[in-house]
């Protein structure tokens, strides 16, 4: 496979990168014309050890480090086509890419479900495909809902209810209005909530 | 027009990938309608790439490298799908959303009316927290609450106030337990807007306080 193909070229020793900018940009975009394995060997060449050490910085570990310059130029490979030198130099693409791919591990090293993808973050490549299991989701409560039901309270439990979380008032200044004892009050909000939650899960 | 941008430290943030998830999104949203941040976020890319350029790397060849390469250049291309632009329905109006919530179109549970004008469908974000599309019709108003947590709001389509500012199209609205506010809309088209919020909400008047034992179920 790697006849003819070499990592040793003049971008990688020489080169200030403005210089060659230009040059990669060609490179790439005859990679995405012609899949020329040449040309991308030369793009690897230069951008490879480059983000061996931004990795390195990054990750703090050899192997996500590589990982990370692995799946990065891959995708220069794969979507070299999806590169627009007007939109930007090809090192600002190359750092995007693996930006993404980065944020993407982190979140996967810390084990979180997926949620945000840096794909919905940072369109630099293309869109993924749309997940096709959709979460149903939870039913909603709604103030209207706990509205209806609070008017099936007991009379006396939502004479206490409508003092404390309505108007505002403490249980002392409840049981002192309605001239019952505070622990009476206590027990009604107890039991009120309970019942509101009850009837909040059946009604689910 | 829009007045309430990221900061400069949060969009820095967003160029490095340093950033939470909740965050991350409503600043990708917003600067998919703000040019300004969008531009301020592509100089800090530019800086980026320039340090990663001039970082001191190793020249010589590495067989790890060699292979690598070989193993890359076997894999076949990937076209990129095609993207589709899915748009919010409610009520026979449909709504363009920024292009990073658009995955979220889709994952977006049912229109309930949270009060007379005021209409919430749930957004399941996994682990990032809970989000809401919420569109408040001429004359709604969320109850009065402050925050457990933060709150992120990105004004999707229309204007409101909240009794500390106004706000337009595109602005994102950063709320924590020391802001308490009521959002309303008098805009003749009303207001949608998409809020992430990690912590329940907490009410702070009228029958609204109802709803503070229950908070959590809002959050499942």
């Amino acid at each position: 496979m790697l006849v003819g193909i070499s990592l040793e070229n003049k971008f990688t020793n020489t080169s200030k990168p403005k210089d060659c900018a230009e040059e990669m940009s060609a490179l790439l975009m005859e990679v995405a014309a012609e899949r020329c394995k040449r040309s991308y060997a030369k793009v690897f060449g230069y951008f490879a050890p480059r983000l061996r050490s931004y990795a390195l910085k990054q990750m703090g570990n050899e192997a996500l480090a590589m990982e990370l310059v692995q799946d990065t130029m891959t995708n220069v490979w794969q979507k070299a086509h999806l590169f627009n030198s007007e939109k930007g130099s090809p090192s600002t693409w190359i750092f995007t890419i693996a930006r993404n791919i980065r944020f993407d591990m982190l979140r996967k090293l810390q084990n979180r479900k997926e949620d945000i993808c840096s794909d919905d973050l940072w369109p630099v490549l293309c869109e993924q495909t749309p997940d096709q299991n959709e979460v149903s989701l939870d039913q909603q409560v709604t103030l209207q809902q706990v509205g209806q039901l609070f008017n099936k309270l007991p009379d006396k439990q939502k004479a206490v209810i409508e003092a404390i979380y309505i108007d505002g008032k403490s249980q002392q200044e409840v049981a002192d209005q309605l001239t019952i004892p505070l622990g009476t009050v206590k027990s009604r909000t107890r039991l009120a909530l309970q019942r509101l939650k009850d009837m909040l899960e059946d009604h689910d | 027009m829009i007045n309430y941008h990221p900061t400069d430290k949060q969009l820095r943030q967003f160029a490095e990938g340093n950033i939470s998830s909740a965050l991350a999104l409503v600043a990708a949203a917003h600067c998919d309608v703000c040019s300004k941040c969008q531009a301020k976020v592509d100089d800090v890319n530019l800086e980026l790439a320039s340090d990663i350029e001039n970082i001191k790397a190793h020249t010589f060849s590495d067989p790890a490298f060699d292979k690598m390469l070989a193993s890359i250049t076997q894999l076949p291309v990937l076209d990129a799908p095609v993207q589709k632009s899915p748009r919010i329905e409610l009520d026979g109006r449909f709504f363009d959303v920024p292009r990073p919530l658009q995955r979220f179109v889709k994952k977006t549970g049912n229109w309930s009316k949270l009060l007379g004008k005021v209409w919430q469908a749930p957004v399941d974000l996994g682990e990032a927290g809970m989000a809401h599309f919420i569109y408040m019709e001429k004359g709604g108003r969320v109850p009065e609450h402050t925050h457990r947590g933060t709150e992120f709001t990105l004004v999707v389509n229309g204007e409101f106030s909240d009794g500390l500012a106004d706000y337009d199209s595109g602005d994102l609205i950063v709320m924590d337990d020391e802001h308490i506010h009521s959002p309303h809309s008098n805009a003749d088209d009303g207001c949608l807007v998409f809020s992430i919020v990690d912590k329940p909400l907490h009410f702070t008047s009228g029958i609204a306080r109802l709803l503070n034992p229950f908070s959590h179920l809002f959050f499942k």
